[in-house]
């Protein structure tokens, strides 16, 4: 069975620091480079997917769909804002795949961008109270870092991660960075195990260099139907299977699912769409705001047995020439963090290297790439499995 | 110890806050189908029966998770560091989260037997645990 949809284009920001842009404006930039880069008319989008802006900035605006089809002089019958975290973009291309295939819509803009403020005095509080229980666990002194902490360290007492093997995890992410001039971290130089065991505890297990790099930014990719997309670009990215998964919504009750994550439904739900296996998946964008994550995702998602994602990494499996190219354009860790839009960013490095517009950073074998996104301290997640071939 | 975050009780946590300001940790027991868990819900996620009852922990469990902190994240917490963070499972089966007190936070692990403790913060009485 052939793919029916496909993305026909992306684009994205230059990572960081876009003080003269509020988080609408930033919306309003990225809208306007993105048409101009695939020379698009109004008359060729005919649906719009947003996130809601300023999230991570404070002042959170959940109907930034209305200002932009407004703004673009659109008059559409399909556009929503939607709101799942790092998994929004990712299940903003399932809601367009479903759009599309109900015959709402041909041809769908989906965008995200992101301010992801420096975490100071009353940024840590604030963004700690979207993700933890107001009664039972904010009491108690929790905040991101922590949060993912209590992750890892399960992780790693009940699968044998070390400290090393996350450490391995950033060493790989600076490798791809350095080949990608867009990543914020494409001058830093390669980082070694030891430089990152060193660095600072943020919070144990993590290390500053354990961290991804909060930054503003965005992008957006175009959603059309197969047909469509083969007129647009010279090599579309075909979605080929997907998955989604809901269930809780703090840390507290996550039970089992805390290592054993959604990651795991949501890849096998994605493999049996698209009729494939690991063996077809030549590179993968995993979710990274901290190191650990991609270790989690490497296992729950099948990629390595459980208790050998640290053996996956130190191995170089994942750096450049390895058998998974991961993380490829230098991951949330050393291209960059948007705050609410990393997601985007995860998504759109499977989607180029896949469209083959990777530029310098292009992997030579890129036909098939498996990128697994998720919300809040994976809570939710989506996986989706792109391809060159319909 | 002084610093840290009050609780925001609601309608369904309120039984919850009414049991520690007698120091008992209260939990929550489905009696059609026997699901155990905290008061976050008039539900059974299990079944969704109302059928709800009470029944009060020991108080004995395990670190199921737990994080070291040495940078207070928000003024609140500022007087607290170095702290642990922690996910406690309770020998009842229902995991809540809590700080590790009495102790070096540097040792603490995975693994570790823990009991309640408590610690009155302004109006309220908040389970704490420490080293079994």
């Amino acid at each position: 069975m052939s793919a029916d949809v496909a993305i026909a284009g992306c684009f994205e920001l230059k990572p960081g620091r876009y003080p003269e842009f509020s988080p609408h404006d930033l919306y309003r930039e990225v809208a306007k480079q993105a048409l101009k880069h695939w020379d698009l008319k109004p008359t060729d989008v005919d649906g719009l997917l947003s996130a809601p802006s300023g999230m991570t900035a404070g002042a959170t605006d959940a109907l930034s769909h209305e200002k932009l089809v407004a703004e673009l002089g659109l008059r559409i019958p399909f556009s929503e804002t939607i709101s799942a975290g790092g998994a929004t973009f990712t299940i903003m291309v399932l809601r367009a795949a479903a759009a599309i295939r109900d015959g709402l819509a041909n041809s769908v803009l989906c965008i995200g961008t992101g301010k992801f403020v420096k975490q100071g005095k009353g940024a840590g509080e604030q963004v700690a109270r979207m993700c933890s229980e107001a009664d039972y666990e904010m009491p108690y002194g929790p905040f991101i870092p922590a949060l993912y902490g209590l992750i890892a360290s399960q992780f790693m007492a009940e699968r044998g991660a070390k400290p090393e093997d996350l450490a391995r995890v950033a060493v790989s992410a600076r490798r791809w960075a350095l080949r990608n001039p867009m990543a914020l971290m494409h001058d830093a130089g390669e980082i070694t195990v030891e430089e990152v065991l060193a660095s600072r505890i943020v919070a144990d297990p993590f290390h500053y260099l354990d961290c991804s790099i909060p930054t503003d930014g965005g992008g957006a990719v175009l959603v059309t139907r197969a047909d469509i997309a083969r007129e647009l670009c010279p090599q579309p990215a075909y979605v080929l299977g997907y998955g989604e998964f809901h269930g809780h919504a703090s840390l507290s009750e996550a039970g089992p699912n805390l290592i054993d994550t959604g990651a795991i439904k949501t890849s096998a739900d994605a493999f049996r769409r698209a009729g494939l296996t690991h063996a077809d998946i030549d590179i993968a964008q995993l979710y990274d705001a901290f190191s650990a994550t991609p270790l989690i995702l490497l296992e729950n998602i099948g990629f390595c047995p459980p208790g050998t994602a640290g053996q996956f990494v130190q191995s170089g499996a994942t750096d450049p020439g390895g058998s998974l190219p991961m993380n490829t354009g230098g991951g949330l860790l050393s291209f960059g963090h948007t705050g609410e839009a990393s997601g985007m960013s995860v998504l759109l490095e499977g989607v180029r290297q896949v469209m083959n517009q990777a530029g310098a950073h292009q992997v030579d074998k890129a036909d098939t790439a498996l990128v697994h996104v998720y919300g809040g301290m994976m809570y939710e997640h989506a996986t989706i499995i792109l391809g060159r071939s319909a | 110890m002084s610093g840290g975050l009050e609780p925001i009780p609601n309608p369904i946590s309120q039984p919850y806050w009414d049991g520690t300001s007698e120091r008992e940790l209260h939990l929550r027991e489905c009696h059609a189908c026997g699901a155990r868990f905290r008061f976050i819900r008039e539900l059974c996620p299990k079944c969704w029966s109302t059928d709800l009852g009470i029944f009060r922990s020991s108080g004995q469990g395990r670190i199921a998770a737990r994080v070291i902190v040495h940078t207070a994240p928000y003024p609140a917490m500022a007087e607290r560091v170095p702290y642990v963070l922690a996910l406690v499972e309770l020998e009842e089966g229902v995991t809540m989260m809590s700080n590790i007190v009495e102790c070096d936070p540097n040792l603490v692990e995975v693994g570790q037997r823990v009991t309640l403790t408590w610690e009155e913060r302004g109006d309220f009485v908040l389970p704490q645990f420490r080293p079994a």
